[in-house]
């Protein structure tokens, strides 16, 4: 049912190649739950519309060249660190080719505590690898980024990840981790921005797992604009405890194969999740957004907008799925998917799901597909405008709604910029 | 005030009222499948070769197909060499011309199940071609329908007097390779019901069904084929209702729906076979490939569905809008209490310039039933301007039930206008306080508001179906609520 | 018709009535006034049996019966009817199909037969004449999408066609603008008879002015704790409650 993975000899190899750290016996047991699974395939229903085949053909070269882990931050890490500096007020940390950097770190505040995951032995315990990319992850991880937000204390300057990958001499292979544990009645905003950099072909396989204790605010806007012909998939996986509440919004500028995973745990009473996206594509992208949000307990509440806009072949994919399991009674679940589709090449599949097995819940998704309005549309142009201003004002309308309530407003103008610098792209592409 | 509290299990549930046996001697095949049953039903029936080869072709395929397990369904293995797959009334050869030659026994039969045959028949103005177990024993109203070049007669009939236009359309929209149950249905179908309605022809009267499952351990295989040519238009109804008994039955129905150029037509189906009893023992399983093809332009096909019956549901009545500006609709009302399962949806496959289509799905969970709708809208590339609007809401009767929603589009042309608006609700306490204050028992103020939910539906109905649908519907939950 | 002996009622554990007792005999309007919080909607429900109200001690009896054992469409068919302070929506189920069976299952139970829908609409007509009430009205929704004025105006009309002997009206006036609130206490007003007791619960002495009651009652912390004609009414106005409420804790 899976993708086919030939280099298992190679992966064992590499994951014994790895430092000798207290990591060690994590990776050889997500090794083994790794190689019983493989790359997920086409044939699960999960990954129907995701063809993985690109990132694992390439995990296989990478694997059997012998890459090892790299000793210090690149320049081209360094340079692109220091325009995102220029342009978003925060404390900033870098994790190049899955390796944290905690000498460069900016954070000062002591209320925030950064460390390598294998002086964290309380967080190694905890590492998440319910899925074959998890372990994949795990497997492979050199060392993971862990955060610690200290209970009681309101972080105001967001923390910016900047997760970088840079395939500019040979392909590259990269697997980070990151933990957050926000502490009880904790309050912090994260940023997770993914570039990347070099010709040659480059495949990141990132999970963040978030923990938000009683009582805590998380709010994180995740940034991925990484280079048009490398793959990414990237999971955050969120864990909510008692009145607590995770915000996320999950942009998509670049890539050419993505595949998200945001997994929410509603785990005790009172917990709320906000998640947003957008998506913005053109080209040969091929964009996958899937959430799933479980109701474990009520009440418990979740809303979920996600926006996405295409052009060219691009093809984008968006399930999102909320599961109320028994007893969460007092469960409030919201969804909504909408879709513009600006070329004739480009498809949109989309499915929102609902399982339901309590009945105090009320519950209800939607989701659409269209094109810009053409009322609209034929009101600017009858105003003046030509049809590319036109088309210009309601596309970045369209997308600027997910952007304004994406939760670290620090990240505002420069998102508004870059989405509008895709947009141009895109609009661009439309006029070809 | 201990009496009125919203207890589920305090109503006692009532019993399936059509549950009897009626007792008929049986011509059956011994269960097992192979190819010489296959061959040994093939000649009982009388059929000519091609139809043979069309069988064996069928059957040589499905030894190849899985069972698919994709369903949000649970049930045990079915043991397919378990089944006996031929059972025909003993009086076969010489077939009743009239009612009063039909066998007493058989008309008791509908008599309990409140189809009073020929007074509906009279009086409705409904003709019907009623199936017991796998051969038809009655027509009525031929004469009226053959006046209007109507063809509407068993299967196997029109496989002995119209072999042409078999041989044109049989498994031309549900092909034999479609999937695992069409596939087993294609290999061992007994009988079913043949329409065609002729170019520019209004069908002069609604087309009637009923279905019957009789003998234990008889799967029973229905094959049904309408072809509405151009300009015409046929409304067909098919009700169903089984008799009580502790095996599971299979049932794995295909219908295909051919509609050309201009022509429409509307299929509504009740079905309310045997759930199960309250701890899920007994009924039927049911397996059905429905699906319509609008081949000419303008052409429509009208789905309306109230199923409410069936220990696991797996039914997608589906559309594949090929011509330019034909139209595809859906329907469903789909009730499921106590143990049933239901997975039930439709396919809107949109290829025609200008196609539409519109989906409304009310389910119902009640008891510890599971309720899934799974639908597909597909826009194919070419179908410029198709327009799809989806309406799907669940309303939970009781704690232990599921409510399951499952939409996928697949959205290729970007003049495509797709809305899709779900919504999971409860019958609130507030609600049912309300209408017991206005002096409503709490059984009718739930029925008052499922039928209110349901009405977009029941409204597609033809009128003595919408009657029948609502008391069915109030029957299936009666014990869900207390 | 309706005593009230020392009735204590609970809400999830929460005692909201505390000994509360009250006589409405026939003919007679009653106005049960208080702050919020003091138990006026809760006896309004209570009266009416919500499942959620638990009396733990007292007895209610209605026309000699223990009201307190019957069901609540049983109280209704008896002739109690709840203006409800906060109508719900029953999306889907068309208002005059509810009122068509709420008056059937009524005629039923006292023996009467059932009007058939010719003589229904012709009521219902009538009854709508005289609350202001667009036709439209009879083909929406129970209370679905009505603004709060037409949901008032919607319980008032269900009075009329029902006819009860014992109506209880809790906050009917809330959220109704001076028009509707003249149109609301016309239909009340119009069912005013020797043999009807009706209660009247609300807030503000604004409504007495249009309907004028022969009790007053005030209630406070799950009892009255006084009872006067209508000039309490106007005691209150101009007073507050808190004149009373002190003199009572003191």
């Amino acid at each position: 049912m899976s993708t086919e993975f030939s280099a298992e000899t190679e992966l064992r190899s590499a994951v014994e190649r790895l430092p000798a750290n207290s990591l060690k016996p994590l990776r050889q047991s997500a090794l083994t739950g790794f190689l019983k699974t493989g790359f997920p395939g086409v044939k699960q229903e999960d990954w129907r519309y995701t063809n993985l085949q690109a990132a694992v053909t390439l995990s296989q070269r990478w694997l059997s060249a012998d890459r090892g882990s790299i000793k210090k931050l690149p320049d081209s890490a360094a340079s692109v660190l220091q325009q995102l500096q220029e342009q978003i007020e925060a404390d900033w940390i870098v994790v190049a080719s899955g390796q944290a950097f905690l000498d460069g770190s900016t954070i000062s505040d002591a209320d925030i505590s950064v460390r390598l995951l294998s002086t964290d032995p309380q967080a190694a315990e905890q590492i998440n690898t319910a899925d074959p990319l998890s372990s994949f992850n795990a497997a492979l991880m050199t060392d993971g980024l862990v955060i610690r937000i200290a209970s009681n204390s309101v972080i105001k300057r967001p923390v910016a990840i900047l997760l970088f990958d840079d395939s500019d001499t040979a392909a590259a292979l990269s697997n980070a981790r990151i933990v957050i544990d926000a502490g009880v009645n904790s309050s912090c905003q994260l940023l997770e921005i993914h570039r990347s950099h070099g010709a040659a072909e480059q495949f990141s396989n990132t999970v963040s797992q978030v923990n938000l204790q009683a009582g805590s605010t998380v709010a994180l806007t995740r940034i991925q604009d990484r280079e048009a012909h490398h793959l990414h998939t990237g999971r955050v996986a969120a864990r909510i405890g008692a009145d607590a509440s995770f915000n996320i919004t999950s942009i998509d500028i670049g890539g050419a194969l993505i595949r998200n995973d945001v997994a929410i745990d509603l785990a005790e009473a009172g917990a709320d999740v906000t998640m947003n996206g957008l998506y913005l594509a053109s080209d040969n992208q091929h964009i996958d957004n899937h959430t799933r949000v479980d109701h474990r307990v009520g009440p418990s509440t979740s809303s979920e907008e996600y926006r996405g806009l295409l052009n060219g072949n691009a093809r984008c994919v968006f399930n999102g799925k909320a599961v109320v399991h028994i007893g969460a009674d007092g469960s409030d679940a919201q969804q909504s998917n909408h879709n513009l589709l600006m070329s004739d090449k480009a498809e949109i599949d989309t499915k929102p799901e609902l399982e339901i097995y309590a009945d105090e819940v009320k519950c209800s998704h939607g989701a659409t597909v269209g094109q810009l309005d053409p009322v609209s549309l034929f009101y600017l142009r009858s105003r003046g405008l030509d049809k590319d201003q036109a088309t210009r004002i309601l596309t970045s309308a369209f997308a600027t709604k997910i952007i304004e309530e994406s939760p670290v407003a620090a990240a505002h103008d420069y998102l508004q910029q870059r989405s509008k610098a895709c947009l141009e792209r895109i609009i661009a592409g439309d006029s070809k | 005030m201990a009496n009125d509290t919203n207890n589920i299990d305090s109503f006692v549930n009532r019993r399936y009222e059509h549950g009897f046996i009626t007792d008929i001697e049986m011509d059956s095949l011994p269960p097992g499948l192979d190819e010489d049953i296959i061959r040994a039903l093939s000649a009982r029936k009388k059929e000519p070769e091609f139809m043979l080869e069309w069988r064996l072709k069928a059957y040589r395929h499905w030894l190849t197909l899985k069972e698919p397990e994709w369903a949000h369904v649970h049930y045990p293995k079915i043991d397919y060499q378990a089944i006996s797959y031929y059972a025909a009334p003993k009086s076969d050869a010489d077939k009743p011309k009239s009612l009063d030659e039909v066998d007493p026994k058989l008309l008791e039969t509908y008599e309990k199940l409140g189809i009073p045959l020929h007074e509906r028949a009279r009086l409705a103005g409904v003709a019907v071609d009623a199936v017991f177990d796998s051969v038809s024993v009655t027509t009525t109203f031929k004469d009226k329908l053959a006046e209007a070049g109507v063809i509407f007669c068993p299967f196997s009939e029109a496989v002995a007097k119209h072999p042409e236009l078999i041989k044109k359309y049989l498994g031309t929209v549900v092909p034999q390779r479609d999937n695992f149950f069409a596939a087993l249905n294609s290999a061992v179908f007994s009988e079913g019901s043949f329409v065609y309605i002729p170019k520019g022809v209004r069908c002069p009267m609604e087309l009637s069904t009923y279905f019957r499952i009789n003998a234990a351990n008889t799967g029973q295989f229905e094959r049904t084929l309408i072809i509405a040519d151009e300009g015409s238009y046929v409304s067909y109804l098919e009700g169903c209702t089984a008799p009580m008994r502790d095996e599971n039955q299979l049932h794995a129905a295909v219908v295909e729906l051919v509609a050309l150029r201009d022509a429409e037509i509307k299929y509504s189906t009740v079905q309310n076979w045997y759930p199960g009893d309250e701890n899920g023992k007994g009924g039927i399983y049911n397996f059905v490939t429905k699906r319509g093809d609008c081949r000419g332009a303008n052409s429509k096909i009208s789905w309306t569905q109230v199923e409410t019956g069936s220990a696991i549901t797996w039914k997608y009545p589906s559309c594949v809008l090929r011509g330019e500006n034909s139209v595809g609709e859906f329907y469903s009302v789909a009730v499921a209490n106590n143990m049933q399962q239901a997975d039930t949806g439709t396919k809107m496959i949109h290829i025609g310039r200008n196609t539409r289509s519109t989906i409304v799905s009310k389910g119902i969970s009640a008891g510890k039933a599971q309720n899934a709708y799974r639908g597909l809208v597909k826009i194919m590339p070419q179908a410029h301007n198709a327009r799809n609007h989806t309406q799907c809401d669940s309303l939970l009767v009781g704690k232990e039930c599921g409510a399951h929603t499952f939409p996928y589009m697949e959205v290729k042309n970007p003049s495509a206008k797709i809305e899709h608006e779900a919504t999971t609700s409860k019958i609130s306490a507030d609600q049912l306080f309300y209408c017991r204050q206005r002096g409503l028992s709490e059984e009718d103020a739930v029925n008052m508001i499922v039928n209110g939910f349901c009405k977009e539906v029941f409204k597609e109905l033809p009128m003595e179906f919408a009657v029948e649908a609502q008391a069915l519907l109030n029957v299936s939950l009666e014990g869900a609520v207390g | 018709m309706l005593k009230i002996r020392n009735l204590h009622a609970s809400i999830k554990g929460t005692e909201i009535l505390k000994g509360l007792s009250l006589e409405v005999n026939a003919g007679e309007v009653h106005a049960i006034m208080g702050p919020n919080g003091s138990g006026k909607s809760t006896l309004a429900q209570v009266i009416a049996g919500h499942v959620d109200y638990e009396v733990t001690s007292g007895s209610v009896t209605y026309q000699g019966k223990d009201l307190l054992d019957l069901a609540p469409e049983m109280r209704a068919r008896e002739g109690i009817f709840l203006g409800f302070q906060y109508p719900v929506e029953i999306p889907g189920v068309n208002n005059t199909y509810l009122l068509k069976a709420a008056l059937n299952a009524k005629r039923k139970h006292l023996g009467l037969p059932e009007v058939d829908a010719y003589e229904f609409m012709k009521l219902i007509r009538e009854k709508m004449k005289l609350m202001e009430m667009d036709p439209s009205f009879l083909k929406r929704g129970v209370n679905e999408g009505f603004s709060g004025g037409e949901k008032k105006r919607n319980e008032i009309l269900q009075m009329a066609l029902l006819e009860p002997t014992l109506a209880v009206l809790d906050e009917t006036d809330s959220g109704l603008d001076i028009d509707a609130l003249k149109v609301v206490a016309n239909g009340v007003n119009t069912l005013r008879s020797p043999e009807r007791g009706i209660i009247l619960v609300t807030h503000y002495q604004r409504l007495l002015d249009y309907i004028e009651p022969d009790h007053v009652h005030v209630l406070s912390g799950g009892r009255i704790i006084r009872s006067g004609d209508k000039s309490l009414a106007h005691d209150l106005e101009e007073r507050g409650y808190d004149w009373l409420s002190e003199a009572v804790s003191a």
